[in-house]
């Protein structure tokens, strides 16, 4: 008799990062190569790259409805929204208008970006949410007003999925003279951007979370936009983000992203059914299963659950030791896991929110994914709770 | 045994990061963790464990190993433990080994659960201990040995236990350190200080933890132990039994504190021999071994690298026991542990309470 298979390994971790698609190694791999050129360089060789840059930026504008001017290449989500805050905060403050408005589920890319400004004299405003996790319309209303200078929103929250109106309220926002930021790093390529029609002023995205490598993003900046730069030096990027650009990173982002916004709808459908059935196989075998953000419209490819009587910590390494990646709250310096800030905002109870787990899913994930996390999953869950009940 | 899972608890130093390479070379499905018990904040300077730095080395380590590495958030439970215990402890006029609360709350319970929870059959510290048919035993390195602060553990946990430097002396290790490549660690200079006290300015934790009136940290009269008040003290949590430091001077011989009185705040000093006492009492017991019966004579420990002192059983019950000591020893002091053993074995222990039999203190005279 052949020993059993072992059990393949199975990543549900998308929303943290993504493997690179072999179309955008393909795609890349000429710039790290003879097509090596500065774009600044006034001879052949930048010439191409410079071709090839502008190019990139083109393609990308097109997948956000914007124009290449609009497209500022950075090195990911956290560049992107500190650029967009801070940048547009500073240039804003001279006009006299000195709050900032977002919500309490952000990425802490966006809550230290706007600490940062609270340091520098910016009234921080933090939007009542419901407890599905989306922004409480009251609490919009009352909070941004004439004084605001920016309002960041997060279009798909990154630990349950949850999705914002963002198009109705950048609507509001404009009307009341705000900038208006969203982080749509786990919304690109899950929902239909489209800046001609939608009214954000700045828009973050990253490539990783949808197959272009680590280290490259874009950052839509509205023309007309006041933007002060974080960094200062060359001209690269019309002085917003100096620095020699990352010309193979930047044409790995513009093919991932044409392909995310090819495969959009199918990819959604399939993330959808595939969630559902993990979704609905958990509940079944584990009744009592909470699932965060359940009541609100939700992007396809993140769920967020915690089973009462167990813990986040214990239970990832137990999954991760039977070769089940998922994720917790947020991990801190050190790596070890707090409860999730999200969590704790939208009132979920303590021992709830540090029981979370969040599976993401995405191009690694089969049928076959979702058999292997019902089969163990459950019985993991019995005996972390079956341990708890011993240590009470 | 041979393919069996172990949980290390790494603390990034050299005799966790050398436990788990030999549990590794001996077939072990080895998993390291580190235990994160306290934050300071962002600005978190270098400290021998928990640190930022102490994380990453154990992860380094971990990596060099080919194991799997996870770090441990035990701070709550540690912060109530460990922490609270220390506070209130000084509070009182005693003086705590949070060590030991570590090893006995966290170390080798919190953690223990948290290897029921990855199926790990065993668990693994690089403490310098050894076990043997589920009784502890000290280490072979009689400098390190630290089974004085092991006495309060789980009895049954010593049959899923395992030390794998107990055997080796601290040069031993570090040479097997080097053998095994894992130079970011193989020097690096020992803890000796109480890992959440920063600097090791314990009374900065009382002053942060306690409010500003605490009578801990209030003025109070340094007293004789005949009653004379010769000056005063900024809060006897500043105080431990045997000090000198903070002592006023002027008497023929040299003074030390004998004893601390949160009822009236006195910090009590005296000569040397007021020090002594030729007995204790002591509470919060904890069996390694069968209890022995009233009249055993055993050898003792009152102070982490004293030498064991002989001394008899003369009460035990379910809450205290009393001994009586062959020779008088100094500074036995209300807080800190007494470990029992019967030769290398340790047979149990508990938190002093009270030195018993002290000489009768003579007046003292001012020179």
């Amino acid at each position: 008799m052949s020993p059993p298979a072992t059990p393949a390994l199975v990543y549900l971790d998308h929303a943290a990062t993504t493997p690179v698609r072999e179309e955008v190694l393909e795609a890349m791999r000429p710039f790290h190569d003879q097509r090596f050129g500065n774009p600044s360089s006034s001879h052949r060789w930048g010439r191409e790259a410079r071709a090839a840059l502008d190019e990139a930026r083109e393609r990308v504008g097109r997948c956000l409805g914007a124009r290449p001017d609009e497209i500022s290449f950075t090195s990911g989500g956290t560049e992107g929204d500190n650029l967009a805050i801070l940048g547009s905060w500073r240039a804003m403050k001279a006009k006299g208008r000195r709050a900032i408005v977002t919500t309490p589920i952000e990425h802490k890319a966006i809550l230290g970006a706007v600490h940062q400004a609270g340091r520098e004299g910016a009234e921080e405003r933090v939007l009542g949410m419901t407890s599905e996790g989306v922004i409480d319309p009251a609490s919009f209303d009352s909070l941004v007003d004439e004084d605001v200078a920016v309002c960041s929103i997060m279009w798909v929250n990154n630990e349950i999925g949850s999705i914002q109106p963002l198009p109705e309220l950048a609507v509001r926002a404009k009307e009341r003279g705000a900038v208006v930021h969203t982080d749509a790093v786990q919304a690109f390529g899950k929902i239909p951007i489209d800046a001609r029609t939608q009214h954000f002023d700045f828009l973050t995205i990253s490539g990783h979370k949808f197959g272009a490598p680590k280290g490259i993003g874009a950052l839509f900046i509205r023309r007309g936009s006041a933007l002060e730069p974080l960094m200062h030096g060359g001209t690269q990027e019309r002085g917003r983000r100096p620095g020699t650009e990352n010309v193979a990173a930047a044409i790995g982002l513009a093919r991932a992203a044409e392909l995310a916004v090819a495969e959009c709808r199918s990819h959604c459908d399939r993330l959808e059914r595939l969630r559902a059935r993990l979704e609905e196989g958990i509940l079944e075998r584990v009744p009592d299963t909470v699932i965060h953000g359940r009541g609100a419209r939700r992007a396809p490819h993140i769920l967020n659950l915690s089973v009462p009587g167990t813990d986040s910590e214990s239970l990832l390494m137990a999954l991760d030791l039977k070769g089940i990646a998922a994720s917790g709250g947020s991990a801190c310096q050190s790596g070890s896991i707090s409860p999730s800030h999200v969590l704790s905002a939208l009132g979920v109870r303590p021992d709830l929110a540090g029981a979370a787990i969040r599976m993401s899913l995405g191009t690694l994930t089969t049928e076959a994914c979702i058999d292997r996390v019902l089969e163990v999953f459950p019985s993991l869950v019995a005996k972390a709770r079956t341990l708890a009940a011993q240590s009470a | 045994m041979k393919g069996e899972r172990v949980l290390v608890a790494m603390s990034g130093g050299v005799d966790s990061s050398v436990a788990a390479g030999i549990l590794v070379e001996r077939g072990y499905d080895v998993v390291g963790a580190t235990m994160k018990l306290f934050c300071h904040g962002e600005d978190v300077p270098d400290r021998p464990c928990c640190s930022l730095d102490s994380v990453n080395d154990a992860r380094r380590v971990c990596e060099q190993l080919g194991i799997p590495h996870y770090v441990l958030n035990l701070e709550t439970r540690f912060g109530h433990d460990v922490v609270d215990d220390f506070v209130s402890e000084y509070s009182r006029g005693r003086t705590p080994i949070p060590c030991v609360r570590c090893n006995t709350f966290t170390k080798f319970r919190d953690f223990v659960r948290k290897a029921n929870a990855i199926d790990a059959s065993w668990v693994a510290t690089g403490h310098y201990a050894r076990v043997s048919n589920t009784g502890l035993f000290r280490g072979v390195d009689e400098n390190k040995d630290q089974t004085y602060f092991l006495w309060g553990i789980d009895r049954e946990v010593l049959s899923r236990l395992i030390l794998p430097v107990g055997d080796l002396d601290k040069a031993a290790t570090r040479r097997r350190a080097h053998v095994m490549g894992l130079e970011v660690i193989a020097e690096k200079a020992e803890s000796q200080e109480i890992c959440f006290v920063p600097d090791g300015d314990y009374a900065r934790i009382l002053e942060q933890k306690l409010p500003p009136d605490a009578p801990a940290l209030s003025p109070g009269p340094i007293v004789t132990s005949g009653g004379t008040v010769v000056g005063e003290h900024r809060g006897f949590a500043r105080y431990t039994i045997g000090q000198r430091r903070g002592v006023p001077g002027g008497f023929p011989s040299p003074m030390y504190v004998i004893a601390i009185r949160p009822g009236d705040r006195a910090v009590v000093i005296g000569s040397r021999d007021e020090l002594l006492g030729s007995g204790l009492v002591a509470r919060e017991l904890n069996w390694l071994a069968p209890p022995p019966a009233v009249g055993t004579a055993v050898s003792i420990r009152v102070r982490h690298r004293a030498p064991l002192a002989p001394a008899q059983i003369v009460r035990l019950d379910d809450g205290a026991i009393e001994l009586a000591l062959d020779e008088p020893l100094a500074a036995i002091t209300p807080g800190q542990s007494l470990a029992l053993y019967d030769g290398d074995r340790v047979l149990g222990g508990g938190v002093i309470d009270k030195a018993t039999g002290r000489r009768a203190s003579l007046p003292v005279l001012a020179a």
